[in-house]
Protein backbone atom coordinates (compact mmCIF):
# COMPACT_ATOMS: atom_id res chain seq x y z
CA UNK A 1 0.00 0.00 0.00
CA UNK A 2 3.02 2.23 0.99
CA UNK A 3 4.70 1.81 -2.64
CA UNK A 4 1.22 2.22 -4.54
CA UNK A 5 0.44 5.28 -2.33
CA UNK A 6 3.99 6.94 -3.23
CA UNK A 7 3.16 6.09 -7.24
CA UNK A 8 -0.28 8.36 -7.16
CA UNK A 9 -0.73 10.29 -9.88
CA UNK A 10 -2.02 13.54 -9.98
CA UNK A 11 -5.07 11.98 -11.26
CA UNK A 12 -6.09 9.66 -8.48
CA UNK A 13 -5.33 12.47 -5.77
CA UNK A 14 -7.77 14.94 -7.69
CA UNK A 15 -10.39 11.75 -7.75
CA UNK A 16 -9.65 10.86 -4.66
CA UNK A 17 -10.56 14.60 -3.49
CA UNK A 18 -13.44 14.29 -5.54
CA UNK A 19 -15.00 11.44 -3.96
CA UNK A 20 -13.86 12.65 -0.12
CA UNK A 21 -15.87 16.20 -1.13
CA UNK A 22 -19.12 13.86 -1.94
CA UNK A 23 -18.75 11.14 0.57
CA UNK A 24 -17.36 12.92 3.57
CA UNK A 25 -14.66 10.31 4.30
CA UNK A 26 -11.00 9.76 3.81
CA UNK A 27 -8.63 8.45 3.19
CA UNK A 28 -10.18 6.62 0.18
CA UNK A 29 -8.60 3.29 -1.04
CA UNK A 30 -7.30 3.23 -4.28
CA UNK A 31 -9.52 0.07 -4.53
CA UNK A 32 -12.21 0.99 -2.71
CA UNK A 33 -15.91 0.90 -4.12
CA UNK A 34 -17.99 4.01 -4.03
CA UNK A 35 -20.73 2.42 -3.29
CA UNK A 36 -19.78 0.62 -0.63
CA UNK A 37 -17.95 3.60 0.76
CA UNK A 38 -21.95 4.95 1.23
CA UNK A 39 -22.17 6.02 -2.34
CA UNK A 40 -25.38 6.11 -3.89
CA UNK A 41 -26.82 6.36 -7.37
CA UNK A 42 -27.60 10.23 -6.99
CA UNK A 43 -24.24 11.09 -5.55
CA UNK A 44 -22.30 8.93 -8.38
CA UNK A 45 -24.53 10.89 -10.94
CA UNK A 46 -23.53 14.25 -9.14
CA UNK A 47 -19.71 12.67 -9.15
CA UNK A 48 -19.72 12.37 -12.77
CA UNK A 49 -20.77 16.46 -12.80
CA UNK A 50 -17.31 17.09 -10.70
CA UNK A 51 -15.46 14.70 -12.94
CA UNK A 52 -16.25 16.66 -16.37
CA UNK A 53 -15.90 19.89 -14.59
CA UNK A 54 -12.24 19.15 -12.66
CA UNK A 55 -10.74 17.06 -16.00
CA UNK A 56 -12.76 18.28 -18.20
CA UNK A 57 -13.36 14.86 -20.46
CA UNK A 58 -16.19 13.29 -20.15
CA UNK A 59 -16.43 9.29 -18.06
CA UNK A 60 -19.71 7.86 -19.46
CA UNK A 61 -21.81 6.73 -16.39
CA UNK A 62 -21.79 3.28 -17.13
CA UNK A 63 -18.27 3.25 -16.19
CA UNK A 64 -18.68 5.24 -13.23
CA UNK A 65 -21.59 3.08 -12.12
CA UNK A 66 -19.76 -0.36 -12.99
CA UNK A 67 -16.01 0.01 -11.91
CA UNK A 68 -16.46 2.58 -9.03
CA UNK A 69 -12.92 2.86 -7.97
CA UNK A 70 -10.42 5.03 -8.31
CA UNK A 71 -8.01 2.80 -10.07
CA UNK A 72 -10.89 1.78 -12.91
CA UNK A 73 -11.80 5.74 -12.93
CA UNK A 74 -7.94 6.95 -13.15
CA UNK A 75 -7.77 4.86 -16.27
CA UNK A 76 -10.44 5.78 -18.27
CA UNK A 77 -10.03 9.39 -17.37
CA UNK A 78 -6.13 9.18 -18.63
CA UNK A 79 -7.48 7.43 -21.52
CA UNK A 80 -10.03 10.48 -22.13
CA UNK A 81 -7.56 12.89 -21.55
CA UNK A 82 -4.88 11.77 -23.96
CA UNK A 83 -7.57 11.36 -27.18
CA UNK A 84 -8.68 15.08 -26.12
CA UNK A 85 -7.05 17.82 -28.20
CA UNK A 86 -4.33 19.29 -26.12
CA UNK A 87 -5.10 21.98 -24.72
CA UNK A 88 -8.37 21.68 -23.98
CA UNK A 89 -8.77 19.70 -20.33
CA UNK A 90 -6.73 20.68 -17.24
CA UNK A 91 -6.00 16.98 -16.20
CA UNK A 92 -2.44 16.84 -17.14
CA UNK A 93 -0.42 16.36 -13.82
CA UNK A 94 0.60 19.78 -12.24
CA UNK A 95 -1.27 21.04 -15.33
CA UNK A 96 -4.40 22.87 -12.93
CA UNK A 97 -5.27 26.65 -13.56
CA UNK B 1 -54.09 -26.13 0.46
CA UNK B 2 -55.03 -23.53 3.81
CA UNK B 3 -56.02 -20.11 3.02
CA UNK B 4 -55.65 -19.20 6.16
CA UNK B 5 -53.32 -16.38 7.77
CA UNK B 6 -50.58 -18.57 8.33
CA UNK B 7 -50.16 -18.21 3.91
CA UNK B 8 -46.54 -16.53 3.48
CA UNK B 9 -47.25 -12.86 2.14
CA UNK B 10 -43.33 -12.87 1.48
CA UNK B 11 -43.21 -15.81 -0.56
CA UNK B 12 -43.72 -14.52 -4.53
CA UNK B 13 -45.11 -18.47 -5.26
CA UNK B 14 -48.52 -16.79 -3.46
CA UNK B 15 -48.63 -14.48 -6.24
CA UNK B 16 -47.76 -16.60 -9.34
CA UNK B 17 -49.55 -20.16 -7.88
CA UNK B 18 -51.78 -19.08 -4.78
CA UNK B 19 -54.86 -17.03 -4.42
CA UNK B 20 -53.76 -13.93 -2.74
CA UNK B 21 -57.08 -12.33 -2.82
CA UNK B 22 -58.31 -15.36 -0.74
CA UNK B 23 -56.15 -15.00 1.79
CA UNK B 24 -56.67 -10.55 1.94
CA UNK B 25 -60.16 -11.41 2.25
CA UNK B 26 -59.28 -13.73 5.11
CA UNK B 27 -57.31 -11.06 6.49
CA UNK B 28 -59.52 -8.43 6.07
CA UNK B 29 -62.57 -10.42 8.05
CA UNK B 30 -60.65 -12.08 10.33
CA UNK B 31 -56.84 -10.61 11.20
CA UNK B 32 -56.93 -7.01 9.41
CA UNK B 33 -53.48 -5.86 10.61
CA UNK B 34 -51.42 -9.22 10.83
CA UNK B 35 -47.67 -9.54 11.52
CA UNK B 36 -45.68 -10.54 9.31
CA UNK B 37 -42.63 -12.42 9.77
CA UNK B 38 -39.81 -11.66 7.27
CA UNK B 39 -39.41 -14.91 5.77
CA UNK B 40 -35.27 -15.58 5.91
CA UNK B 41 -34.42 -11.67 6.68
CA UNK B 42 -35.25 -11.03 10.07
CA UNK B 43 -37.93 -9.10 11.31
CA UNK B 44 -40.86 -8.63 10.05
CA UNK B 45 -44.02 -6.36 9.28
CA UNK B 46 -47.79 -5.21 9.42
CA UNK B 47 -49.87 -6.46 7.01
CA UNK B 48 -52.94 -3.86 6.62
CA UNK B 49 -55.52 -5.07 4.52
CA UNK B 50 -58.72 -2.92 5.34
CA UNK B 51 -59.49 0.11 2.69
CA UNK B 52 -59.70 2.30 6.16
CA UNK B 53 -56.62 1.37 7.48
CA UNK B 54 -54.99 1.25 4.16
CA UNK B 55 -55.99 5.03 3.26
CA UNK B 56 -55.17 6.03 6.88
CA UNK B 57 -51.25 4.96 6.39
CA UNK B 58 -50.73 6.04 2.85
CA UNK B 59 -52.39 9.72 4.14
CA UNK B 60 -51.04 10.22 7.45
CA UNK B 61 -47.98 11.49 6.91
CA UNK B 62 -46.93 12.41 10.22
CA UNK B 63 -47.50 8.75 11.79
CA UNK B 64 -46.12 6.71 8.88
CA UNK B 65 -43.09 7.96 7.47
CA UNK B 66 -41.76 7.49 3.52
CA UNK B 67 -38.20 8.56 4.26
CA UNK B 68 -37.04 4.59 5.36
CA UNK B 69 -38.13 3.24 2.17
CA UNK B 70 -41.71 1.90 0.37
CA UNK B 71 -40.71 -0.69 -1.45
CA UNK B 72 -41.22 -4.08 0.52
CA UNK B 73 -38.03 -5.61 -1.65
CA UNK B 74 -35.56 -2.88 0.35
CA UNK B 75 -37.47 -4.04 4.13
CA UNK B 76 -33.74 -5.12 5.83
CA UNK B 77 -31.55 -4.74 2.77
CA UNK B 78 -31.47 -0.69 2.95
CA UNK B 79 -32.07 1.20 -0.24
CA UNK B 80 -29.75 0.69 -3.14
CA UNK B 81 -30.74 3.52 -4.97
CA UNK B 82 -31.18 5.57 -1.44
CA UNK B 83 -33.36 7.93 0.51
CA UNK B 84 -33.18 10.85 -2.24
CA UNK B 85 -36.32 9.65 -4.58
CA UNK B 86 -39.18 11.64 -4.62
CA UNK B 87 -41.41 8.78 -3.53
CA UNK B 88 -39.26 8.49 -0.19
CA UNK B 89 -39.40 11.78 1.21
CA UNK B 90 -42.03 13.46 3.74
CA UNK B 91 -44.02 16.36 3.66
CA UNK B 92 -42.74 19.48 3.45
CA UNK B 93 -39.50 18.91 1.76
CA UNK B 94 -41.40 16.27 -0.54
CA UNK B 95 -44.67 18.70 -1.61
CA UNK B 96 -41.56 20.98 -2.73
CA UNK B 97 -39.58 18.52 -4.70
CA UNK B 98 -42.79 17.17 -6.36
CA UNK B 99 -42.90 20.39 -8.13
CA UNK B 100 -41.51 19.58 -11.67
CA UNK B 101 -42.62 16.25 -12.35
CA UNK B 102 -45.99 17.69 -11.28
CA UNK B 103 -45.87 20.48 -13.85
CA UNK B 104 -44.32 18.18 -16.51
CA UNK B 105 -46.95 15.49 -16.41
CA UNK B 106 -49.70 17.63 -16.02
CA UNK B 107 -52.94 17.04 -18.49
CA UNK B 108 -51.85 20.12 -21.06
CA UNK B 109 -48.05 19.58 -21.67
CA UNK B 110 -48.90 15.69 -22.27
CA UNK B 111 -51.49 16.26 -24.74
CA UNK B 112 -49.37 17.18 -27.72
CA UNK B 113 -47.66 13.37 -27.49
CA UNK B 114 -50.88 11.81 -27.72
CA UNK B 115 -50.43 11.31 -31.47
CA UNK B 116 -47.51 9.39 -31.01
CA UNK B 117 -48.08 7.77 -27.84
CA UNK B 118 -51.43 6.21 -30.17
CA UNK B 119 -49.06 5.04 -32.91
CA UNK B 120 -46.52 3.61 -30.90
CA UNK B 121 -50.18 1.53 -29.39
CA UNK B 122 -51.26 0.58 -32.83
CA UNK B 123 -47.37 -1.08 -33.26
CA UNK B 124 -48.03 -2.82 -30.03
CA UNK B 125 -51.40 -4.25 -31.28
CA UNK B 126 -50.07 -4.91 -35.01
CA UNK B 127 -48.60 -8.56 -34.19
CA UNK B 128 -52.78 -9.89 -33.73
CA UNK B 129 -54.37 -7.11 -35.58
CA UNK B 130 -55.36 -9.88 -38.58
CA UNK B 131 -56.21 -12.29 -36.00
CA UNK B 132 -53.48 -14.02 -35.67
CA UNK B 133 -52.62 -15.20 -31.77
CA UNK B 134 -50.39 -13.40 -30.14
CA UNK B 135 -49.00 -12.59 -26.22
CA UNK B 136 -50.97 -9.76 -24.88
CA UNK B 137 -48.49 -9.49 -21.63
CA UNK B 138 -45.79 -9.47 -23.64
CA UNK B 139 -46.98 -6.89 -26.37
CA UNK B 140 -48.22 -4.59 -23.14
CA UNK B 141 -45.13 -5.35 -21.35
CA UNK B 142 -43.71 -2.05 -23.88
CA UNK B 143 -46.77 0.08 -23.36
CA UNK B 144 -44.69 2.04 -20.54
CA UNK B 145 -42.32 3.04 -23.08
CA UNK B 146 -44.34 3.80 -25.36
CA UNK B 147 -45.83 6.62 -23.13
CA UNK B 148 -42.46 7.61 -21.79
CA UNK B 149 -40.54 7.07 -24.85
CA UNK B 150 -41.77 9.84 -26.78
CA UNK B 151 -42.09 12.40 -23.84
CA UNK B 152 -38.92 11.80 -22.53
CA UNK B 153 -37.04 11.56 -26.06
CA UNK B 154 -36.12 8.18 -25.69
CA UNK B 155 -34.74 6.23 -28.52
CA UNK B 156 -36.99 3.54 -29.41
CA UNK B 157 -34.04 1.32 -30.00
CA UNK B 158 -33.95 1.77 -25.70
CA UNK B 159 -36.64 0.24 -25.27
CA UNK B 160 -36.85 -3.38 -24.54
CA UNK B 161 -33.19 -2.88 -22.43
CA UNK B 162 -34.63 -0.04 -19.78
CA UNK B 163 -38.21 -2.64 -19.11
CA UNK B 164 -35.67 -5.47 -18.63
CA UNK B 165 -33.56 -2.75 -16.31
CA UNK B 166 -36.73 -1.40 -14.53
CA UNK B 167 -38.45 -5.33 -14.05
CA UNK B 168 -34.76 -6.03 -12.35
CA UNK B 169 -35.15 -3.23 -9.85
CA UNK B 170 -39.19 -4.74 -9.05
CA UNK B 171 -39.63 -7.92 -10.21
CA UNK B 172 -36.24 -9.14 -8.95
CA UNK B 173 -37.36 -12.61 -7.30
CA UNK B 174 -38.87 -13.57 -10.80
CA UNK B 175 -36.29 -15.73 -12.46
CA UNK B 176 -37.41 -14.18 -16.14
CA UNK B 177 -35.39 -11.14 -14.63
CA UNK B 178 -33.32 -12.22 -11.59
CA UNK B 179 -29.52 -12.74 -12.20
CA UNK B 180 -27.29 -15.68 -11.48
CA UNK B 181 -26.17 -14.02 -8.26
CA UNK B 182 -29.29 -13.82 -6.93
CA UNK B 183 -32.08 -10.96 -5.67
CA UNK B 184 -29.52 -8.53 -4.26
CA UNK B 185 -27.04 -8.19 -7.45
CA UNK B 186 -30.10 -8.02 -9.83
CA UNK B 187 -31.49 -5.31 -7.76
CA UNK B 188 -28.49 -3.30 -7.30
CA UNK B 189 -27.25 -3.82 -11.16
CA UNK B 190 -30.56 -2.57 -12.43
CA UNK B 191 -30.87 0.31 -9.91
CA UNK B 192 -27.34 1.04 -11.25
CA UNK B 193 -27.67 1.18 -14.68
CA UNK B 194 -30.97 2.74 -14.76
CA UNK B 195 -29.31 5.65 -13.29
CA UNK B 196 -26.40 5.43 -15.69
CA UNK B 197 -28.47 5.57 -18.42
CA UNK B 198 -30.32 8.83 -16.99
CA UNK B 199 -27.18 10.14 -15.88
CA UNK B 200 -25.75 10.16 -19.59
CA UNK B 201 -29.02 10.95 -20.74
CA UNK B 202 -29.42 14.33 -19.05
CA UNK B 203 -25.92 15.21 -19.44
CA UNK B 204 -26.09 15.23 -23.72
CA UNK B 205 -29.72 16.75 -23.11
CA UNK B 206 -28.84 19.71 -21.37
CA UNK B 207 -26.40 20.12 -23.81
CA UNK B 208 -28.61 19.82 -26.96
CA UNK B 209 -32.29 20.88 -25.18
CA UNK B 210 -35.07 19.39 -26.98
CA UNK B 211 -38.96 19.82 -26.95
CA UNK B 212 -38.97 16.62 -24.66
CA UNK B 213 -40.07 17.13 -21.02
CA UNK B 214 -36.38 16.02 -19.99
CA UNK B 215 -35.24 19.34 -21.55
CA UNK B 216 -38.33 21.00 -19.64
CA UNK B 217 -37.41 19.53 -16.32
CA UNK B 218 -33.62 20.46 -16.49
CA UNK B 219 -35.24 24.36 -16.74
CA UNK B 220 -38.26 23.61 -14.24
CA UNK B 221 -37.36 26.29 -11.00
CA UNK B 222 -38.31 26.02 -7.96
CA UNK B 223 -38.46 29.15 -4.94
CA UNK B 224 -36.42 31.19 -8.18
CA UNK B 225 -33.69 28.38 -8.47
CA UNK B 226 -32.98 26.01 -11.51
CA UNK B 227 -33.55 22.09 -10.11
CA UNK B 228 -30.33 20.45 -9.73
CA UNK B 229 -29.08 18.05 -12.56
CA UNK B 230 -29.19 15.13 -10.01
CA UNK B 231 -32.65 15.52 -9.47
CA UNK B 232 -33.47 15.67 -13.15
CA UNK B 233 -31.95 12.55 -13.30
CA UNK B 234 -33.76 11.11 -10.26
CA UNK B 235 -36.83 12.23 -11.53
CA UNK B 236 -35.73 10.14 -15.19
CA UNK B 237 -35.37 7.06 -12.79
CA UNK B 238 -38.77 7.60 -10.60
CA UNK B 239 -41.21 7.61 -14.26
CA UNK B 240 -39.19 4.73 -15.33
CA UNK B 241 -39.60 2.78 -12.29
CA UNK B 242 -43.28 3.83 -11.55
CA UNK B 243 -44.44 3.24 -14.65
CA UNK B 244 -42.49 -0.11 -16.22
CA UNK B 245 -44.11 -2.55 -13.59
CA UNK B 246 -47.77 -0.85 -13.37
CA UNK B 247 -48.87 0.53 -16.22
CA UNK B 248 -49.51 -2.80 -18.66
CA UNK B 249 -51.05 -4.67 -16.09
CA UNK B 250 -53.85 -2.89 -16.16
CA UNK B 251 -55.28 -3.91 -19.41
CA UNK B 252 -53.55 -7.23 -19.17
CA UNK B 253 -55.74 -8.19 -16.33
CA UNK B 254 -58.68 -6.19 -17.64
CA UNK B 255 -58.38 -8.62 -20.87
CA UNK B 256 -57.55 -12.09 -19.02
CA UNK B 257 -61.10 -11.07 -17.32
CA UNK B 258 -63.19 -9.95 -20.07
CA UNK B 259 -61.98 -12.40 -22.67
CA UNK B 260 -64.46 -14.41 -24.40
CA UNK B 261 -66.85 -12.13 -21.96
CA UNK B 262 -70.26 -10.38 -23.02
CA UNK B 263 -68.71 -7.23 -21.37
CA UNK B 264 -66.09 -7.04 -23.51
CA UNK B 265 -68.42 -6.47 -26.27
CA UNK B 266 -70.74 -4.00 -23.93
CA UNK B 267 -67.91 -1.69 -22.86
CA UNK B 268 -66.59 -1.79 -26.37
CA UNK B 269 -69.90 -0.53 -27.44
CA UNK B 270 -70.38 2.01 -25.14
CA UNK B 271 -68.00 4.76 -25.90
CA UNK B 272 -69.29 6.48 -23.07
CA UNK B 273 -68.45 4.05 -20.33
CA UNK B 274 -64.22 3.79 -21.74
CA UNK B 275 -63.36 6.07 -18.26
CA UNK B 276 -65.37 4.14 -15.96
CA UNK B 277 -64.42 0.98 -17.42
CA UNK B 278 -60.69 2.15 -16.94
CA UNK B 279 -61.23 3.44 -13.50
CA UNK B 280 -62.24 -0.40 -13.03
CA UNK B 281 -59.85 -2.36 -14.81
CA UNK B 282 -57.33 -0.10 -12.32
CA UNK B 283 -59.21 -1.26 -9.29
CA UNK B 284 -59.15 -4.64 -10.82
CA UNK B 285 -55.54 -4.62 -11.54
CA UNK B 286 -53.73 -2.66 -8.73
CA UNK B 287 -50.33 -3.64 -10.32
CA UNK B 288 -48.36 -1.80 -7.13
CA UNK B 289 -50.02 -4.15 -4.59
CA UNK B 290 -48.35 -2.75 -1.41
CA UNK B 291 -46.41 0.19 0.07
CA UNK B 292 -44.79 0.38 2.80
CA UNK B 293 -44.14 2.95 5.84
CA UNK B 294 -42.25 3.08 9.23
CA UNK B 295 -44.79 4.14 12.20
CA UNK B 296 -43.20 7.28 14.14
CA UNK B 297 -45.19 7.12 17.25
CA UNK B 298 -47.47 4.00 18.63
CA UNK B 299 -50.33 4.17 17.11
CA UNK B 300 -53.30 1.98 16.65
CA UNK B 301 -55.06 0.57 13.49
CA UNK B 302 -57.91 -1.78 13.61
CA UNK B 303 -57.41 -2.01 17.64
CA UNK B 304 -54.06 -3.26 16.91
CA UNK B 305 -50.99 -1.30 18.48
CA UNK B 306 -48.58 -1.00 16.27
CA UNK B 307 -44.97 0.31 17.96
CA UNK B 308 -42.91 3.37 17.16
CA UNK B 309 -40.39 2.00 14.16
CA UNK B 310 -42.56 -0.59 12.91
CA UNK B 311 -42.50 -1.57 8.89
CA UNK B 312 -46.40 -1.43 8.40
CA UNK B 313 -47.39 -2.53 4.67
CA UNK B 314 -50.65 -0.68 2.96
CA UNK B 315 -51.91 -3.35 1.20
CA UNK B 316 -53.81 -1.19 -1.66
CA UNK B 317 -54.88 -4.69 -3.91
CA UNK B 318 -56.53 -5.41 -0.66
CA UNK B 319 -58.31 -2.75 -0.07
CA UNK B 320 -59.40 -2.12 -3.32
CA UNK B 321 -61.53 -5.66 -2.79
CA UNK B 322 -62.82 -4.46 0.37
CA UNK B 323 -66.79 -4.91 0.59
CA UNK B 324 -67.62 -2.17 2.92
CA UNK B 325 -66.59 0.41 -0.05
CA UNK B 326 -66.79 -1.94 -2.99
CA UNK B 327 -70.58 -3.68 -3.71
CA UNK B 328 -69.47 -6.86 -5.35
CA UNK B 329 -66.00 -6.61 -5.40
CA UNK B 330 -65.25 -9.47 -7.18
CA UNK B 331 -67.13 -8.34 -10.02
CA UNK B 332 -66.22 -6.15 -12.85
CA UNK B 333 -68.15 -3.84 -13.75
CA UNK B 334 -67.42 -1.15 -15.92
CA UNK B 335 -70.25 1.22 -14.69
CA UNK B 336 -69.16 0.96 -11.20
CA UNK B 337 -69.53 4.58 -9.57
CA UNK B 338 -68.63 5.83 -7.48
CA UNK B 339 -65.43 4.07 -7.44
CA UNK B 340 -62.90 5.53 -5.35
CA UNK B 341 -60.15 2.74 -5.27
CA UNK B 342 -56.30 3.09 -4.33
CA UNK B 343 -54.80 1.79 -7.20
CA UNK B 344 -52.78 5.09 -7.75
CA UNK B 345 -52.83 5.55 -3.56
CA UNK B 346 -53.55 8.71 -2.01
CA UNK B 347 -52.30 11.81 0.11
CA UNK B 348 -49.19 13.47 -1.17
CA UNK B 349 -47.82 11.05 -2.75
CA UNK B 350 -50.51 10.01 -4.89
CA UNK B 351 -49.27 8.85 -8.42
CA UNK B 352 -47.59 12.02 -10.12
CA UNK B 353 -48.11 9.42 -13.34
CA UNK B 354 -51.69 9.11 -13.05
CA UNK B 355 -52.37 11.66 -15.79
CA UNK B 356 -49.96 9.77 -18.20
CA UNK B 357 -51.14 6.54 -17.36
CA UNK B 358 -55.09 7.43 -17.70
CA UNK B 359 -53.78 9.04 -21.27
CA UNK B 360 -52.34 5.82 -22.23
CA UNK B 361 -55.12 4.05 -21.09
CA UNK B 362 -57.74 5.46 -22.90
CA UNK B 363 -55.63 5.66 -26.07
CA UNK B 364 -54.86 1.77 -25.54
CA UNK B 365 -58.76 0.60 -24.96
CA UNK B 366 -59.92 3.23 -27.46
CA UNK B 367 -57.55 1.05 -30.20
CA UNK B 368 -58.07 -2.21 -29.01
CA UNK B 369 -61.96 -1.85 -28.82
CA UNK B 370 -61.52 -0.46 -32.61
CA UNK B 371 -59.20 -3.02 -33.66
CA UNK B 372 -60.84 -6.38 -32.25
CA UNK B 373 -64.55 -7.17 -31.99
CA UNK B 374 -63.58 -10.25 -29.27
CA UNK B 375 -60.96 -11.50 -28.12
CA UNK B 376 -59.99 -14.82 -26.68
CA UNK B 377 -57.36 -16.48 -24.21
CA UNK B 378 -56.09 -18.78 -26.59
CA UNK B 379 -53.14 -20.98 -24.12
CA UNK B 380 -51.24 -20.56 -20.48
CA UNK B 381 -51.37 -18.03 -18.91
CA UNK B 382 -48.62 -16.84 -16.82
CA UNK B 383 -48.60 -14.73 -13.66
CA UNK B 384 -45.72 -12.61 -12.34
CA UNK B 385 -43.46 -14.15 -9.49
CA UNK B 386 -43.54 -11.49 -7.41
CA UNK B 387 -44.45 -9.99 -3.57
CA UNK B 388 -44.97 -6.33 -4.95
CA UNK B 389 -46.13 -6.64 -8.52
CA UNK B 390 -49.32 -8.26 -9.81
CA UNK B 391 -49.80 -8.97 -12.58
CA UNK B 392 -49.21 -11.59 -15.78
CA UNK B 393 -46.20 -12.45 -17.58
CA UNK B 394 -48.43 -14.83 -20.38
CA UNK B 395 -51.36 -14.22 -21.83
CA UNK B 396 -51.52 -15.63 -25.48
CA UNK B 397 -55.11 -14.24 -27.12
CA UNK B 398 -56.62 -13.99 -30.42
CA UNK B 399 -58.65 -11.25 -31.62
CA UNK B 400 -61.79 -11.27 -33.69
CA UNK B 401 -60.31 -8.29 -36.00
CA UNK B 402 -63.22 -5.51 -36.64
CA UNK B 403 -62.16 -5.40 -40.82
CA UNK B 404 -62.83 -8.79 -41.23
CA UNK B 405 -66.43 -8.70 -39.33
CA UNK B 406 -67.48 -5.71 -41.00
CA UNK B 407 -66.16 -6.86 -44.59
CA UNK B 408 -67.67 -10.54 -44.13
C1 LIG C 1 -51.32 2.22 -13.93
C2 LIG C 1 -50.14 2.69 -13.72
C3 LIG C 1 -49.63 3.16 -12.39
C4 LIG C 1 -49.96 2.75 -11.12
C5 LIG C 1 -50.95 1.67 -10.71
C6 LIG C 1 -49.18 3.56 -10.20
C7 LIG C 1 -49.26 3.48 -8.81
C8 LIG C 1 -48.67 4.37 -7.93
C9 LIG C 1 -48.89 4.42 -6.51
C10 LIG C 1 -49.83 3.51 -5.74
C11 LIG C 1 -48.14 5.42 -5.98
C12 LIG C 1 -48.06 5.88 -4.51
C13 LIG C 1 -46.87 5.28 -3.79
C14 LIG C 1 -46.84 5.61 -2.33
O1 LIG C 1 -47.83 6.09 -1.74
O2 LIG C 1 -45.78 5.37 -1.70
C15 LIG C 1 -47.40 6.00 -7.09
C16 LIG C 1 -46.49 7.02 -6.97
C17 LIG C 1 -45.69 7.44 -8.02
N1 LIG C 1 -45.82 7.10 -9.35
FE1 LIG C 1 -47.21 5.84 -10.14
N2 LIG C 1 -48.40 4.40 -10.92
C18 LIG C 1 -48.65 4.20 -12.26
C19 LIG C 1 -48.08 4.87 -13.31
C20 LIG C 1 -47.07 5.79 -13.20
C21 LIG C 1 -46.46 6.48 -14.28
C22 LIG C 1 -46.86 6.34 -15.74
C23 LIG C 1 -45.47 7.26 -13.75
C24 LIG C 1 -44.50 8.22 -14.39
C25 LIG C 1 -44.41 8.57 -15.59
C26 LIG C 1 -45.49 7.07 -12.32
C27 LIG C 1 -44.64 7.68 -11.42
C28 LIG C 1 -44.84 7.73 -10.05
C29 LIG C 1 -44.02 8.51 -9.14
C30 LIG C 1 -42.82 9.37 -9.51
C31 LIG C 1 -44.55 8.34 -7.86
C32 LIG C 1 -44.07 8.97 -6.55
C33 LIG C 1 -44.93 10.15 -6.26
C34 LIG C 1 -44.66 10.79 -4.92
O3 LIG C 1 -44.06 10.16 -4.04
O4 LIG C 1 -45.07 11.96 -4.72
N3 LIG C 1 -46.48 6.18 -12.02
N4 LIG C 1 -47.75 5.35 -8.26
Amino acid sequence: MAVEAAQQTSVQERLAQLWTARLEISPIGLDDDFFELGGDSLTAAELQGDIDKEFGVEVSATTLFLSPTITELTQVIEEAVAAAPSGTTGAHPGGRQ
Amino acid sequence: MSTGTARDLTDPGLYSQGEPHEVWRHLREHDPVHWQPNSGRGGGYWVVTRYADVERVLHDYSAFTSERGTLLNLLGRGDPAAGKQLAATDPPHHDRARIPLKQALAVKPLASFSDRIQAGIRDLLAPGADGQPFDFAVAMSQLPLVALGPILGLPTEDYPRLIRLAMMSTAEEDPEFQLPGGVEPTLKRGHREIFAYFSDLVRARLRNPGDDLISVLAETEVDGERISTGSVISNCYSMLLGSAGTLPHVPIAAIVELAGSPTYGDWAAHPELLDSGIEEALRWATPASNFMRYALHPVELSGVPVAEGDAVVAYLASANRDAKVFPDPDVFDIRRRPNRHLAFGVGHHYCVGSHLARLALRLLFTELFATFSSIEVVGEIERMHSTFLAGFKRVPVAGVPRRATVEG
